[in-house]
């Protein structure tokens, strides 16, 4: 079982296909920044992350998730600073024998990452809109 | 004592800044910080009652006592993802 964390500047790259390495489900999951927020159209969303106390949490996560299910490995990576609307923002790789607890296993992590991880993001508008 | 609080998010906006700091009494405990921000920084009230600390990178409960040369962080509602 292997957890990797990444916090990186700006949009993330596209995903990089991982071997299977004896896996029977590879599930991704990539959250993309929305043309709207609140019903309001922005440009961009500018993250925050209170480090390193998110890369733990993230990993202690991570570890305790893939525990739980049995998982082979999981990947996340998730930005930071500004990321344009259509990019992306957070993905999380899992790798398990069986779908069913990799399936499983995402929804969990990412609902306790959205409750506990000191990660923050703003709207972004461009003034001609704010004015407009 | 004096005690340097990290601000992120909507609080740093609250507050319009990344850190405040507060003179509190010897060895206080996050409740009585809690206090002394919300009298330091009035901008701060509306959302310290749904705010956590962390101390040194871990949160800590209200009784949890602030040590010396501890790194304070106030954590409130998180939007990862």
């Amino acid at each position: 079982m292997s957890v990797e964390v990444r916090i990186v500047e700006g949009p993330l790259g596209p995903m990089v296909a991982a071997p299977a390495d004896g896996a029977g489900a590879v599930v991704c999951f990539e959250g993309v920044v929305r043309p709207l927020e609140s019903g309001d159209p922005i440009d961009a969303l500018d993250y925050e992350a209170y480090r390193p106390m998110a890369e733990q949490m993230l990993e202690r996560l991570g570890s305790e998730v893939c525990s739980r299910f049995g998982l082979m490995s999981m990947l996340v990576e998730h930005s930071s600073g500004r990321v344009d609307v259509g990019a992306c923002s957070f993905r999380l790789v899992v790798r398990s024998a069986h779908r069913a607890e990799a399936l499983e296993a995402m929804g969990e992590f990412i609902d306790r990452m959205k409750k506990d991880v000191p990660l923050w993001k703003r709207p972004v508008r461009s003034l001609s809109r704010t004015d407009g | 004592m004096r005690v340097r609080v990290l601000l992120f998010g909507p609080e740093a906006d609250a507050a319009g800044a990344s850190e405040v700091s507060v003179d509190v009494d010897e060895t206080p405990t996050c409740a009585a910080l809690r206090a002394h921000l919300a009298r330091a920084v009035p901008a701060l009230v509306p959302s310290l009652p749904g705010c956590r600390f962390a101390l040194n990178g871990e949160f800590a409960p209200d009784s949890s006592a602030i040590g010396e040369g501890d790194e304070v962080a106030l954590i409130g509602m998180v939007s990862g993802g």
